[in-house]
């Protein structure tokens, strides 16, 4: 009887045991079972792209599925060779290179003003982030509608000055400045919000000392404010020249890459190579170059800015 | 006189010295508001309205036919539903599946955490426009173009990243006492996350949303792409035929349209604006 209730007894811790481990196991799982759907969603949409992507830049894939030759390189030195797609490398570079220099000087007087204004600030923030809410179509519509030659508002002021009209959009160079001024518009928001958030995370007994101590205003801009605020010049810079460099939504409905091919950027060829040639190899190619230049120069704005992604 | 005038430079700049923020302010405010104000003025004119000259501001007469017809046009409402449905579907898809993954970057120390954290934030880079081709392909190898899984599946996928990562900083700060306190009362993990976090962390949850709402209520290059069929158009490709079709002859027209795409987001954007604007200054820009 005594023995019976011992094995009896062991039966049960043996359980217990199993038990613990099978609970022990299920805790250890429980945050992979909570990571699962989004490295499965990431790792099967956005992964599996940029592999595809990768791969398909290799091959010669057209229209059909079926014959497919390994090529190699051949494709990217097919676009280094073609003269379109260097033009729209270039004005890739010079759309990038405006809406940045624009888009920073903006946001960073937008960012330091948003925060000596204390009073009224609060609705100077939240207008700020308007364009942020609004799509690169309705974007681009509005200053197709601003910039437009017979009816846009920017001609009729210059003709009210007594000045001639200009066509913006049937001008190279014009229709280029439009796609940056239109871009900046879009992209600068969340920029100033980057900044604002790194100024206001400054001490303000910093700027009080400073200010004490008698350093001139522009002084404390330099030796303070910029240095400290340098991480998040580096993601606004990020930011900016990311959304610049792949700028499609903006474009497309302003220009369409026009007059001629004078604002066709890469994203705009790699669309138009893709779905208009059914070229899908060149298209991933394309794809291919686009982010090897986005982590250059993210990379090159990490160094410079010291930012630490990490933490 | 002289003196009048050094007085009056003189002033000039002490105002310039400590005023000078209203400057940038006054930039802020004409650049962002002029493309929509001259949109919404043109919206209410009449079509032949916007080629007069001097130009007015303000139109003759504030006549909505403009938005009426925008609401007649053929298809209207499929492309507003497709809209709402997307929005909706994906953000409440792509915020509860971050709510479990950022509670777990947040909250538990695993093997892999850093791997998988690197897994899922990198893609945040990846902007969307350059992953349409090799997208295309592999849908279409699925079979599944011109369909709202298709759209559903990519749109949370982007969103994902962003959503995870503000959830995660956000959970982080949050205190552990109300979840040790439930944990002890035998509360299982999820029902913690129900019942404990989610209530908490709602300021949060409503920043994430209105992101994701964003995104896929303004997505243009993944429809323009995966669809082809016009009855998985959504507001913003419309938009863009829109302006194909009518040859931007009837501005108005085409500028109502715009209007009516902006108004819901601004909308819900005023109504929660405090928080988000506050959320994203706080955390979601580390």
């Amino acid at each position: 009887m005594a023995a019976g209730s011992e094995t009896k007894y062991s039966l049960q811790n043996e359980k217990n045991k199993k038990e613990q481990k099978k609970s022990k196991f299920r805790k250890k799982m429980i945050p992979y079972i909570l990571v699962f759907p989004a490295v499965l969603f990431v790792i099967g949409v956005l992964g599996y792209a940029i592999i595809a992507g990768l791969l398909m830049s290799l091959f010669d894939i057209r229209l059909s599925f079926g014959d497919a030759p390994f090529v190699g390189l051949e494709n990217y030195i097919y676009l280094f060779t073609d003269e379109i797609f260097l033009n729209s490398l270039f004005i890739s570079l010079i759309f990038v290179f405006g809406s940045v220099v624009l888009g920073l000087a903006l946001s960073l007087s937008f960012a330091l003003s948003l925060y000596k204004c204390k009073r009224t600030g609060n609705f100077y923030k939240a207008l700020a982030l308007v364009p942020y809410l609004i799509s690169g179509i309705a974007t681009a519509i509005m200053f197709r509608f601003l910039f437009s030659g017979d009816v846009g508002l920017i001609n009729l002021i210059l003709k009210t000055v007594g000045l001639d009209a200009v066509n913006f959009l049937a001008d190279p160079w014009w229709a280029l400045l439009v796609c940056v001024l239109a871009n900046v518009w879009f992209v600068c928001p969340f920029a100033t919000l980057v900044l604002l958030s790194g100024i206001q995370s400054v001490d303000p007994e910093l700027f009080d000392s400073a200010k004490i101590d008698g350093a001139h205003r522009i002084h404390i801009l330099r030796k303070i404010i910029l240095p400290l605020i340098a991480p998040m010049m580096g993601i606004s810079l990020i930011w900016l020249s990311f959304a610049s460099f792949n700028m499609f939504d903006v474009i497309l409905p302003l220009t369409n890459g026009g007059p001629g091919r004078s604002t066709e950027v890469m994203a705009l060829y790699m669309y138009n190579v893709a779905f208009g040639e059914l070229q899908y190899s060149l298209g991933s190619a394309v794809m291919v170059i686009i982010l090897f230049f986005n982590v250059v120069t993210s990379v090159i704005y990490l160094k410079i800015f010291n930012v630490n992604y990490a933490d | 006189m002289n003196v009048v005038m050094t007085g009056f430079f003189h002033n000039i700049r002490t105002w310039l010295s400590n005023r000078w923020y209203w400057i940038p302010l006054f930039v802020l405010l004409v650049w962002t508001i002029l493309p929509l104000v001259w949109a919404v003025s043109a919206s209410f004119k009449e079509a032949t309205e916007v080629y007069q000259t001097p130009v007015s501001l303000l139109p003759e007469s504030f006549n909505f036919d403009n938005y009426l017809r925008v609401f007649e046009y053929p298809n209207f409402w499929r492309y507003l539903f497709n809209s709402v449905f997307l929005a909706i579907t994906t953000t409440v898809l792509s915020v509860f599946i971050s709510i479990l993954a950022g509670y777990a970057f947040a909250r538990y120390a695993f093997k892999f955490r850093h791997i998988l954290l690197v897994i899922i934030l990198v893609p945040r880079i990846i902007p969307r426009a350059s992953i349409i081709v090799p997208l295309f392909t592999g849908i279409a190898a699925l079979g599944m173009l011109d369909s709202y899984f298709a759209l559903i599946l990519t749109y949370a996928a982007t969103a994902i990243p962003l959503a995870t990562w503000i959830l995660a900083g956000f959970f982080k700060v949050i205190p552990k006492a109300l979840e040790e306190a439930a944990a002890i009362d035998g509360a299982k993990p999820w029902q913690i996350i129900w019942h404990v976090v989610i209530p908490i962390s709602l300021p949060a949850i409503i920043t994430v949303s209105i992101f994701s709402l964003r995104e896929s209520w303004n997505e243009f290059p993944f429809v323009l792409a995966f669809t082809s069929s016009q009855e998985m158009r959504t507001l913003p490709y419309q938009l863009f035929m829109l302006k194909d079709s009518m040859g931007m002859q009837d501005w108005p027209m085409v500028l109502a349209f715009t209007i009516v795409t902006i108004l819901p987001l601004l909308i819900l954007y005023i109504i929660f604006e405090k928080r988000v604007v506050n959320n994203i200054l706080s955390g979601a820009v580390k």
